[in-house]
């Protein structure tokens, strides 16, 4: 896996959320769940060609899918935050797969920082890292998903028998699958991660 | 994700078996939805309030259970017996019916143009004969609160009014008129207002006051009347208190004013849908028309099934399994998308039916295909993807010098990137407009106000936080900060930087400096003014003077090193002296 770049703590909202599928109206674009700024408040420059096509997809569907048929503003894409998930710089790395002249598979990770606009708690920090991977293959199936996933955490010590996967929602995945493993000290199952396919 | 709290009786009732909270729990987690919490009202009045105010609270036992986001039709009880009954086969799933009256006889709902700069849109259905118990008006007026807070974005975007049908008579009319022209007796109120009053009055209710924005300032607000002029609701507020809805009522009109018609029809068809139950004829509907400012009608509720033809071999290879048309159509059909093999056996035609609007394209049905089948009962495997991989050279950089500087005796520090405005100018002598800094525009607290141009601030606070313990304190680390960049296409760039800081009784610049020496030594840059790295007295707002140096190396500047002012120190609450050193490490990548 290769690691990809992250050196963006600022972001735009159309990176961050709308190029992921993620509704204009979606709860997590709200003020008490993502940290907006001030000041640079707005990106100057957004992928002119791509905008048009994400903004199409939003609106009125396309690729095989109906859409969210709702209204798609470009302000609200326009606006700058600080990223909620490194998914944002995965998607740019798609998006620099999808102008290559010749598609090549690709395996990349990333662990960095990503900011919530939440209240500290013994549970919550405002701002945590996460570590994300994608795979990028013709043929790819939610069990190529799970294999990966299994021996990832068999890595990291949670080993194969303790692993249970259960059907999610993300705006951008479909399937999505939340992973659970169980906790000993906790007699428990607890989500060690989330995962999925990504939208056509 | 939106909490769904139900009795379990009930719940175990309408599912015709009981389970243990274990059984229930792995039913939940097949099908996709959590169980949060097995609690009572008395368990939830305890911990909010104490035991005293708990005592002869209900201690019905209630299940509150997690639902994806996008599945609006499992926000109530009924949904969710519904969807797990057909999970486990138990019940096919209903077919709703759309009842069209004879022209003349049905509810008409007129829109006038005044709407449309502040409501334009609207849909309305009627429940005829419908039996209400106490269980089942409850989860009627939650299903709407539940909806309200989730698709319709806290009424923004749909508001739902439920009125009965026998106080009030149509036609009805959707208007909008200056709320001093507006008058009536608001729900579960004793007088009548006028619409300047009623905002008032909710000023402070805990509950219907978030809503009055959406409409407060605006010249004309949204009401319905029906045919005598009697008010049924003034969106998204509040209904009136002539058509209130009670345990006896047998028909119900229902209407959606909103900004988002996609939405307000997905809302209409949810609740109808879920409580068509409960009519005499159950699952059936009596549709209404909608007459708008043109003159054009529409027939609501749409209901409407969408056919969708997917190939079975799709389905396999997206997922990983390889079952038959046959079996695969059966699988659909228990997540309640109905389907069956067509052509010559090799594809399948799947029916959506008007509870599902979050099926939007072929993989939804495809995961809806794989819940059947059991997540866990797919086989694992690596996919055969061949790649090199790489580390990112920053990265690889960064590791290195990591190792290294611990090696020469530093602790690493991992410091929050964002903080207050003081702690990155005034504190260390700046003004915060000479700062490059990216602001934040809604921090929950003050120290979350800028993102951090410098890694100083973060070891200084991690050097008062740990006074305790014993000097000669060094700390490093090698982290990005943020700084606005007109030329990227976001406004702003993470630089990364290393910082390290020597915190004992005297300021130790010399320790400091022999740091800076090793580390361009790793770096392999030579002590030469040309083409290696040199240092240059200079000042620094946040150093002492004469003793502040600035780096340069490769022909540019990239840091400073020095010891730090007594200003700083103590506005930083640290009592000894402080050398330190930051400097940007892009250069050597």
């Amino acid at each position: 896996f290769t690691e990809m770049p992250t050196d963006r703590f600022v972001e735009s909202s159309f990176w961050n959320f709308d190029a992921l599928f993620q509704p204009q109206q979606h709860p997590a674009r709200d003020q008490h769940d993502t940290f907006f700024l001030q000041d640079p408040a707005e990106a100057p420059q957004l992928p002119p060609g791509y905008t048009a096509k994400v903004k199409k997809v939003h609106t009125q569907g396309g690729y095989g899918s109906q859409g969210y048929k709702s209204q798609w503003l470009l302000d609200e894409a326009q606006r700058n935050l600080l990223r909620t998930h490194t998914t944002a710089a995965s998607a740019r790395l798609l998006y620099q797969l999808a102008q290559q002249e010749k598609f090549s598979p690709v395996k990349a990770f990333s662990i960095d920082r990503v900011f919530r606009n939440e209240s500290l708690d013994a549970t919550h920090l405002a701002e945590f890292h996460q570590v994300e991977g994608v795979v990028a293959d013709r043929g790819l199936t939610l069990g190529h998903l799970m294999g990966t996933l299994r021996q990832f955490f068999t890595k990291l010590g949670i080993l194969g028998g303790q692993l249970r996967f259960k059907p999610a929602y993300n705006p951008y995945t479909e399937p999505s699958m939340e992973v659970f493993s169980y906790h000993e000290g906790l007699k428990k199952w607890v989500e060690v991660g989330n995962s999925g396919v990504f939208r056509p | 994700m939106p909490t769904v709290s139900v009795k379990r009786e009930l719940l175990f009732q309408a599912l015709g078996r009981s389970y243990t909270d274990e059984e229930f729990n792995d039913l939940c987690f097949e099908f996709g939805l959590e169980l949060d919490e097995v609690t009572s009202e008395k368990d939830i009045i305890s911990k909010e309030k104490g035991e005293e105010k708990a005592k002869g609270a209900s201690e019905t036992v209630l299940y509150k259970i997690d639902v994806p986001a996008n599945r609006y039709d499992l926000l109530c009880l009924e949904g969710l017996v519904r969807g797990l009954q057909v999970f486990k086969e138990r019940i096919n799933l209903p077919r709703y019916e759309k009842i069209i009256l004879a022209q003349g006889k049905g509810q008409r709902l007129i829109i006038t143009e005044q709407t449309v700069h502040i409501r334009p849109h609207a849909v309305a259905a009627v429940l005829r004969n419908i039996k209400f118990t106490k269980e089942r008006y409850d989860s009627f007026i939650d299903l709407q609160e539940k909806l309200h807070q989730n698709i319709c974005r806290k009424r923004a975007l749909v508001a739902i009014g439920t009125h009965d049908l026998d106080t009030i008579s149509g036609p009805f009319t959707f208007t909008a008129k200056a709320p001093s022209e507006i008058k009536f007796k608001p729900l579960n109120q004793s007088q009548e207002y006028t619409a300047s009053q009623i905002m008032d009055l909710y000023r402070t209710d805990s509950h219907l006051r978030h809503y009055l924005h959406l409409i407060e300032n605006k010249p004309l607000y949204p009401i319905i009347y029906d045919s005598n002029g009697v008010v049924l609701s003034m969106p998204p507020i509040i209904n009136g208190d002539h058509t209130k809805i009670s345990v006896n009522t047998r028909n119900v009109f229902i209407e959606c004013t909103g900004t988002d018609l996609t939405k307000a029809k997905i809302v209409l068809d949810i609740i109808v849908t879920m409580f068509s139950e409960y009519c005499e004829k159950p699952f059936s509907v009596e549709a209404a028309e909608v007459v708008y400012p043109n003159g054009k009608t529409h027939i609501y509720p749409e209901l409407a099934y969408r056919k969708e033809k997917v190939k079975p071999e799709l389905i396999n290879k997206k997922i990983g399994i390889s079952e038959t048309p046959p079996s695969l159509a059966k699988l659909l059909t228990r997540m309640c998308l109905k389907s069956h093999v067509t052509g010559n056996g090799n594809n399948l035609e799947v029916e959506i039916p008007p509870t599902r609007p979050d099926i939007i394209h072929a993989c939804d049905i495809i995961e809806d295909a794989a819940i059947a089948y059991g997540y866990n009962n797919i086989q694992m495997t690596i996919p055969k993807t061949y790649t090199i991989a790489n580390q990112l050279p920053v990265n690889k950089l960064t590791e290195l010098l990591r190792l290294d500087l611990a090696a020469a005796g530093f602790t690493e520090a991992l410091t929050f990137a964002l903080c207050s405005q003081e702690d990155i100018a005034d504190k260390l002598g700046m003004d915060i407009s000479a700062t490059k800094a990216v602001r934040i525009a809604n921090p929950k607290t003050a120290e979350f106000q800028v993102a951090r141009t410098t890694l100083l601030p973060g070891l200084l606070k991690t050097i008062a936080a740990n006074r305790k313990m014993p000097l000669p304190l060094k700390l490093f680390e090698i982290s990005d900060i943020v700084l606005k960049d007109p030329n990227t296409d976001v406004g702003a760039r993470n630089y990364r930087h290393l910082c390290a800081v020597y915190y004992n009784k005297t300021p130790g610049f010399e320790i400091i400096h022999g740091l800076l020496d090793r580390v361009m030594q790793l770096l392999e840059v030579p002590p030469s003014k040309e083409n290696g790295y040199s240092i240059k007295a200079t000042e620094g707002s946040a150093f002492f003077p004469g003793r502040c140096a600035e780096i340069f190396a490769k022909g540019q500047s990239i840091g400073k090193l020095g010891v730090l002012h007594p200003d700083v120190i103590t506005k930083f609450e640290l009592t000894m002296p402080c050398s330190a050193l930051e400097m940007n490490i892009e250069p050597f990548v």
